[in-house]
C-alpha cells in the first residue's frame, strides 16, 4: 500500500518545529551523566596545575555545531584546573576552529598566549606529525600559528615531546583517534582521550574499553553532561530539550510509516 | 560577531536551506563561494603552516636539506605536465613506502593485540562470555572464503545479529549527531540572528 | 625507470622505516625523523596540486560552458579573496578568520545539516521492518535513540540501560571483530605495498 501522499517539505516543516519549538518554550530537561564522561572529568581533576596537555581539534566546521559544545566543557575544565594547552590539528578547518575557541576562551579566563597556552596551527600529514611530536616538537613545529618561533613561547621551557605531555585530547569528528591511539599511543605511550561526535562512540567504545583511550566525551548529550559536572549551563545543556523531542519526532516517524506499510501488507 | 557578520551569516545560511524547497541559482551559488573559499583556505593554511617554515625559511637559511624538501614538492607539481607526471611517482613513493612501513607496528598493536588482550578479562562474567562469543562469530561472519553450511552457517548467522546490533547502534547516534547539526543552525537563527530565543 | 625507481624507493623506504620500529639505530633515527619531514612538505604539496587543479578546472568551465559560467566565476573569485586575505594575515581579527567565521564555517555547517531533513523523509519512507536482521537494526536504533535522551530516563530507567548495555557489550564486541578483521587485512595490504606486489598507488599505466 503507498504511504498517503505526505510532501517531503512537509516532513521538513515537521522536524523544523520539532527542534524550533522546545528552543523557544524549553522546558529544561536534565539527564543523569553518564560513566564515559564522568570518568573523562575525573581523568581533567587527577592533572595537577601547570600540567601541559594537547589538544588537536581534529574536526570540520560541519560538525562544529556538536563537537564545538565538547570542546567548550573540556577546555574550560582545563583551564579552571590551571592547566596549560597546546592546540594543533590535523584537519584544515579545525586550525580556525579551535584557534577562536581557545583564545576567546583564554581571554576570559586570563590566560597569556605563550605561557599559558599557546596554537602550533595546522599538520597536513597526521602520521609523520603524530610521530613527530613524539621526538621533538619544536622540530615538528618551528613556527606556531601566529608565525612566531616556537622556541620562544615559555610554555616549551622544559617540554621537548610527548614525555613532558600528561595527556593528549583529540576533538574529532571522524577517526583521527584512531591514529593517535596507533601511533602516538602506542609507539610513545602517551594517554589519549576523545572528545567525539555521537556518530562515533560506537567506534571507538572498544578502545576506551581495552583502555587504549583513557578517556572519551561524545555529542551534543556529553557536551550538556560535561556542563552538568563543571555547574554550567551551555550549548549542550540548552539542546536537550530539542533534541529530545526531534528523537521523538523520528520515532514517531518510522513507527508510522511501518505502521502503514505493515497494514498495507495484510490488505494485500 | 557584529551585526553585519550576523547577517550575512544568516543569508547564507538561508541559501543553503534554499535547497529544501528545491535546486535553484541561489543555492549553487551559494555552494559555489563554499567551495572557493575552501579550498583557498586550505591554501593558505598548508602554506603557512607547512611548506613556508618548512621548505622555504630554511632553503633561504641555507639549509641544504630545505632544497631536498623543496625539489620533492617541485617533484609532485610535475603532475600537472603530460610528459613530466611520471616523476611525481617519486615523491608518492616516498610517502606511500614510509606509511606502509610505519602502519605495520601500528596497526598490529592497536588493532589486533590490544583488542585481542581485551576480548577477555581476569574475572569474567555474563558481558565477558557476550564480549567473546561477538568477536568470534563476528569474525566467522566475514570468513567468506568457507562455504556457509552446518555450524559454520550457525556461527556466521549469530554474527549477523552482533553487526546488526553494532550497525543499529551506530545508526541511533547518526540520527542523534544529525539532529544536533539542525539544531546549532536553528539556535543560530532563531537566537543569534531573530532574537527570539529566550 | 618509470616503474622501477618508484617500487625501488617504496620498498626501500618501507622497509627502513619498519626495521627502525624494531632496531631503533642513532642514524635509523636520523633518517627517520628526515621521512616524517619530508611527508609532511610532500603531502602539503598535493594538497596544493588540488588547489591548482580546482582552479584550473573552473578556469575551462568558465571559459567553454555559457551555463556553467557565473558559477565558476563565484568559485573563483571566491578562491583569489581568500587567498589575498590569507596572504596579508591569518591572525585573530584578520579578514581571513572573519570570513571563516562568518561564510565558511555557517555554510558547511548548513550544508550538513540538511542530512537532518533527509533523515525525516528517509524515517517516514524507507526504514522498514522487512525482515529479523532489519528488524534488530531499528529495534536498537530505537532503543539508543529514546535511552539517550533526558524523556528516556522520564519514560524509563530501563531505557538508558539498556541503550548503554547495548552499545558497550555486543556493538563492542561486532567492532572489536571488525577492528581485528580490518588490521589483518591493512597489514596485509602495506605488506603488499611494500613488497610492490600491490600497484594502484601508481596510478595510470602501471
Amino acid at each position: 500500500m503507498k504511504l498517503p501522499a505526505l510532501d517531503r517539505r512537509a516532513l521538513y516543516v515537521l522536524l523544523f518545529l520539532a527542534v524550533a519549538l522546545p528552543l523557544l518554550f524549553p522546558i529544561g530537561l536534565v539527564g543523569s551523566v553518564s560513566k564515559s564522561t564522568r570518568q573523562f572529568h575525573r581523568l581533567i581533576e587527577s592533572l595537577q596545575p601547570g600540567d601541559v596537555i594537547l589538544i588537536s581539534f581534529d574536526c570540520e566546521a560541519a560538525s562544529w555545531a556538536e563537537i564545538g559544545p565538547v570542546a567548550r566543557a573540556v577546555i574550560l575544565h582545563a583551564m579552571k584546573r590551571d592547566l596549560r594547552i597546546v592546540g594543533t590539528s590535523f584537519l584544515s578547518e579545525g586550525t580556525a576552529l579551535g584557534y577562536r575557541l581557545l583564545s576567546e576562551l583564554a581571554t576570559e579566563h586570563g590566560k597569556s598566549y605563550g605561557e599559558d597556552w599557546a596554537y602550533l596551527g595546522f599538520r597536513p600529514q597526521y602520521v609523520a606529525a603524530m610521530l613527530g611530536l613524539g621526538e621533538s616538537i619544536i622540530r615538528e613545529y618551528p613556527k606556531d600559528y601566529l608565525e612566531q618561533p616556537a622556541e620562544s613561547l615559555p610554555i616549551f621551557a622544559g617540554v621537548q615531546s610527548y614525555r613532558q605531555i600528561k595527556l593528549v585530547i583529540s576533538i574529532a569528528d571522524d577517526s583521527m583517534p584512531q591514529y593517535w591511539v596507533e601511533y602516538a599511543g602506542g609507539r610513545h605511550g602517551v594517554p589519549i582521550a576523545a572528545g567525539l561526535s555521537a556518530v562515533m562512540l560506537t567506534t571507538f567504545t572498544p578502545y576506551l574499553d581495552s583502555h587504549q583511550l583513557v578517556g572519551l566525551v561524545s555529542g551534543l548529550k556529553g557536551a550538556a553532561e560535561y556542563e552538568q559536572l563543571l555547574g554550567v549551563t551551555g550549548a549542550g545543556t540548552r539542546g536537550m530539550d530539542a533534541q529530545s523531542s526531534a528523537h521523538l519526532a523520528i520515532i514517531v516517524l518510522v513507527v508510522v510509516g511501518n505502521a502503514i506499510y505493515f497494514r498495507g501488507r495484510r490488505k494485500s | 560577531m557584529s551585526e553585519p557578520a550576523i547577517w550575512i551569516s544568516a543569508l547564507c545560511t538561508l541559501a543553503i536551506y534554499s535547497f529544501l524547497y528545491r535546486d535553484n541559482p541561489v543555492y549553487r551559488a551559494a555552494e559555489q563561494i563554499l567551495v572557493g573559499l575552501s579550498v583557498g583556505y586550505l591554501v593558505v593554511i598548508t602554506v603557512r603552516s607547512t611548506l613556508i617554515p618548512r621548505v622555504w625559511t630554511p632553503a633561504t637559511d641555507g639549509n641544504p636539506w630545505a632544497f631536498v624538501a623543496a625539489a620533492l614538492v617541485l617533484l609532485m607539481w610535475t603532475r600537472l605536465h603530460p610528459k613530466a607526471g611520471w616523476l611525481s611517482r617519486l615523491p608518492l613513493a616516498l610517502v606511500v613506502g614510509a606509511g606502509a612501513g610505519l602502519s605495520i607496528p601500528a596497526l598490529l598493536k592497536a588493532r589486533v593485540t590490544s583488542q585481542m588482550a581485551a576480548v577477555l578479562t581476569p574475572t569474567p562474567d555474563f558481558n565477558t562470555f557476550v564480549g567473546a562469543l561477538g568477536v568470534i562469530t563476528t569474525l566467522a561472519y566475514f570468513h567468506f572464503t568457507r562455504p556457509r553450511t552446518g555450524v559454520f552457517d550457525g556461527v556466521a548467522r549469530v554474527g549477523t545479529w552482533y553487526l546488526m546490533i553494532f550497525f543499529g547502534a551506530t545508526f541511533g547516534f547518526t540520527i542523534m549527531s544529525r539532529i544536533s547539526l539542525l539544531l546549532g543552525r536553528s539556535e543560530f537563527l532563531l537566537g543569534t540572528w531573530l532574537g527570539i530565543l529566550p | 625507470m618509470r616503474l622501477r625507481l618508484p617500487l625501488f624507493l617504496v620498498t626501500g623506504f618501507g622497509v627502513a622505516l619498519l626495521l627502525q620500529y624494531f632496531i631503533p639505530l642513532p642514524a635509523g633515527q636520523a633518517f627517520y625523523s628526515r621521512a616524517l619531514e619530508w611527508m609532511q612538505v610532500i603531502f602539503a604539496a598535493g594538497l596544493l596540486l588540488g588547489g591548482a587543479n580546482f582552479a584550473r578546472l573552473h578556469l575551462k568551465r568558465a571559459a567553454t560552458r555559457k551555463d556553467e559560467r557565473p558559477y565558476s566565476l563565484l568559485a573563483l573569485a571566491a578562491l583569489a579573496t581568500m587567498l589575498v586575505a590569507g596572504a596579508v594575515s591569518i591572525g585573530r581579527d584578520s579578514t581571513f578568520l572573519w570570513l571563516f567565521d562568518n561564510l565558511q564555517a555557517p555554510m558547511q555547517q548548513t550544508v550538513f545539516s540538511l542530512l537532518a531533513f533527509f533523515v525525516a523523509t528517509a524515517a517516514y519512507r524507507g526504514f522498514r521492518l522487512r525482515s529479523v536482521e532489519s528488524g534488530l537494526l531499528l529495534s536498537v536504533a530505537l532503543i539508543v535513540m529514546i535511552g539517550r535522551i533526558p524523556v528516556g530516563e522520564l519514560i524509563s530507567p530501563v531505557l538508558p540501560q539498556a541503550a548503554s548495555w547495548l552499545v558497550d557489550v555486543p556493538a563492542v564486541a561486532a567492532k572489536r571483530g571488525i577492528l581485528i578483521g580490518v588490521g589483518l587485512g591493512s597489514v596485509a595490504v602495506s605488506l603488499r605495498v611494500i613488497l610492490g606486489v600491490e600497484r594502484a598507488w601508481l596510478g595510470g599505466s602501471q
